[in-house]
């Protein structure tokens, strides 16, 4: 009986074009995209500013082997990594900068040395610090070059003397990433892979529970399943489990429009090199499981899905219609919201154990967790169980609803 | 002769939406093999009336059992052995008609055999013809009434409730249900059948039951209650009992 009543309801979805497009397509283009079309998009930005040679203002002369180093290329094995920049001589370098004919300009307000010992002078670097384009670009090139220039002449001097480059750096600092494997790919933009998760259970979940429950009221066919033999709880299951069954797809297709991503981009890490590949990697949040990652996360999808339809038919059976459902539904989207703003500080959070009985919140933790390879498995039965215990009092809730003259025909 | 069973037996039904009444100590019986109109004007508490027996209201006091058992004690036989149409109810817009038909057919636990009889039986005895594969969103106000009907006695119910059934349809369509509802005037069945329509009462119902504001009128035959009005058509005896009832009340 309670398949019945959930095949009638999934039917309906499978026959809408649009709900079905929101729960397969979505997942799959706009993950995707989020989780690797932004961290592209800024690793080729900053790759991008580093191959381009942006003009340089010069009030003045500068020292020739400056110069030199300011304009040449960086070659790495026969590729260009770091294009130089164009030096232009200016007149005011504030001016310039800020009517954008220069990136930076430069200005040496008294000659500089051109060797160690020489003592020390300014050079003035004008550009528009704060901004990312000029740190990646001409700024940061000019502050690179002018590192490397004192290093050159400090070398000299040091040789001069008979010591060695160590001289400079008694101590180096080497250090090793011991994040472990899987939580070095996942990235900056972990967090995105929980938060999007449960977004998808939600908006996947949203269009059949509102069917399933406002719709039918509004479309006059609530009544004539609450006259057949059916008893109230079989109707709620029914809808539930159909709820449920949309809103775990759209799950499954979120996780696959991750692991897609991650495979795009472990192909694109391949072809490419330098900076922007090394940003690429750094942020993006991708996917790579194990067989126990796979089932834990399917296991928390699994009982989120039912908690989050456990809500959306509570709060559906109250509404007359289905535009009523959705201005009720809609603030629920900040239920997922919120938590997964916090998540993004998870590093900085201790967290208990009690946050583990949070519902959807301990989920989402330990989604966080499985990506990054940390998850333990006590904390992600808590989590599942605290879903499950949260669903069966919603559904009850909802059956109750159900029973009621008031909700039934409110008018 | 064989007796006749009592299908509908109301004992003194009250009801109370907060702290309005709708039904005012409600007391009525019918017998197998009749159709039997409840007429009233709006807000007089006929789908008060006939969603109890539905069993989607309780009665807020009072008895009232349909087809022998109690609707707050027995509900789901009640349910089991009634169909029930009102002029609100629609279809999913997404599943044709055959398919709404199945569905149902499922619920009641009738199997594929049964269910294709049953539907072919509907299709000859409602003329739904093409309708049925038709999806229920593109029906028109007519074919979609009839789905609706057929959905309702999918199981072949022996009680029907029929709540302004015919409201919104065209000649046509209203002709095939009152036919319809004439065939189900059978041994070990009964229709109730609530209308505006004096017309439609006369020509289907056996007997019929006046409700104005939560009470009953009168009950009875409709040549019974022209005679005990004096009048010549049941809307005018309609008329003169409401009045009267309005007057009796101030
Ligand atoms: N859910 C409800 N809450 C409050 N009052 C209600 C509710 N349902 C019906 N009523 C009131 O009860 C009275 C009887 O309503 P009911 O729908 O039974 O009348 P009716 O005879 O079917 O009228 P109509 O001919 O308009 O269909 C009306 O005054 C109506 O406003
Ligand atoms: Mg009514």
């Amino acid at each position: 009986m309670v398949w019945r009543i959930a095949a009638r309801d999934l039917l309906s979805t499978l026959r809408d074009r649009r709900t079905l497009a929101a729960t397969i397509l979505m997942p799959l283009i706009l993950i995707p995209a989020l989780s690797l079309g932004l961290p592209l998009l800024l690793g080729s930005f900053i790759g991008g500013q580093q191959q381009e040679r942006q003009k340089v203002g010069v009030v003045g002369t500068l020292p020739l082997a400056l110069r030199t180093a300011l304009e040449q290329d960086e070659q790495q094995g026969g590729q260009t990594v770091r294009a130089g920049v164009t030096l232009v001589p200016v007149t005011d370098p504030g001016k310039a900068v800020q009517s954008g004919d220069v990136e930076a300009a430069i200005q040496a307000p008294a000659p500089l040395p051109t060797r160690a010992g020489q003592g020390s002078a300014e050079l003035e670097v004008y550009a528009k610090t704060s901004s990312l384009r000029a740190q990646a670009g001409a700024y940061g090139k000019v502050q690179d070059v002018v590192d490397r220039y004192n290093r050159t002449l400090t070398l000299d001097r040091l040789k001069g003397l008979g010591l060695g480059a160590d001289t400079l750096t008694p101590v180096t600092v080497k250090s090793i990433d011991a994040s472990p494997p899987q939580e070095q790919r996942s990235g900056q933009l972990a967090f995105l892979i929980p938060f999007l998760m449960l977004q998808f259970i939600l908006s996947g979940g949203m269009a059949t529970a509102i069917d399933a429950t406002a719709g039918e009221k509004e479309r006059g066919t609530l009544e004539s399943l609450l006259v057949s033999p059916v008893r109230r709880a079989e109707v709620v299951s029914g809808k539930l489990l159909a709820t449920t069954i949309t809103a775990l797809t759209s799950a499954c297709f979120s996780v696959a429009g991750f692991l897609i991503s991650g495979l795009v981009a472990a192909i694109f890490l391949k072809t490419r090199s330098g900076l922007g590949a090394d940003i690429t990697g750094a942020m993006g949040g991708q996917l790579s499981l194990t067989l126990g990652g796979t089932l834990a996360l399917l296991g928390l999808a699994a009982s989120a899905a039912l908690i989050i339809s456990a809500l959306l038919i509570a709060i559906g059976i109250y509404a007359r219609s289905f535009k009523e459902a959705q201005t009720y539904i809609a603030p629920l989207t900040l239920v997922i919201v919120l938590p997964a703003v916090m998540l993004q500080f998870a590093d900085f959070l201790t967290l208990s154990t009690a946050v583990y009985a949070a519902p959807l919140f301990g989920s989402m933790v330990s989604i966080l967790n499985i990506v990054k390879g940390a998850a333990q498995p006590s904390q992600i039965l808590l989590a599942i169980l605290a879903n499950l215990i949260g669903a069966a009092l919603l559904s009850l809730l909802a059956l109750r609803s159900f029973g009621r003259e008031e909700v039934i025909f409110r008018n | 002769m064989t007796q006749t069973q009592t299908m509908l037996d109301i004992h003194n039904v009250t009801k109370t939406y907060g702290k309005f009444t709708a039904l005012k100590g409600v007391s009525l019986s019918a017998p197998e093999g009749e159709v039997f109109g409840l007429l009233g004007p709006n807000g007089a508490g006929k789908t008060t009336l006939l969603r109890i027996l539905a069993t989607l209201l309780r009665p807020t006091s009072g008895t009232a059992a349909v087809a022998g058992y109690d609707v707050l004690r027995r509900p789901e036989e009640v349910r089991r052995r009634v169909g029930v149409v009102n002029g609100g109810m629609g279809l999913p817009a997404r599943l044709t008609g055959r398919e709404v038909l199945r569905s149902f057919a499922g619920l009641y636990g009738m199997n594929r055999a049964q269910t294709e009889a049953r539907i072919a039986e509907l299709d000859a005895g409602l003329e739904l013809g093409r309708t049925l594969d038709v999806r229920a969103g593109d029906y028109s106000t007519g074919m979609k009434q009839k789905v609706v009907i057929a959905r309702a006695v999918i199981q072949d119910p022996p009680v029907l409730i029929l709540d302004e059934a015919a409201s919104g349809l065209d000649i046509f369509a209203r002709r095939t249900l009152l036919d319809f509802v004439l065939a189900t005037r059978a041994p070990g069945r009964l229709t109730l059948y609530s209308t505006h329509v004096m017309s439609e009462a006369e020509e289907v119902c056996d007997r019929v039951a006046i409700l104005h504001e939560g009470q009953l009128l009168t009950v009875g035959r409709i040549p019974d209650i022209l005679a005990q009005t004096g009048e010549g058509n049941l809307e005018r005896a309609f008329f003169s009992l409401v009045r009267g009832g309005e007057q009796r009340a101030v």
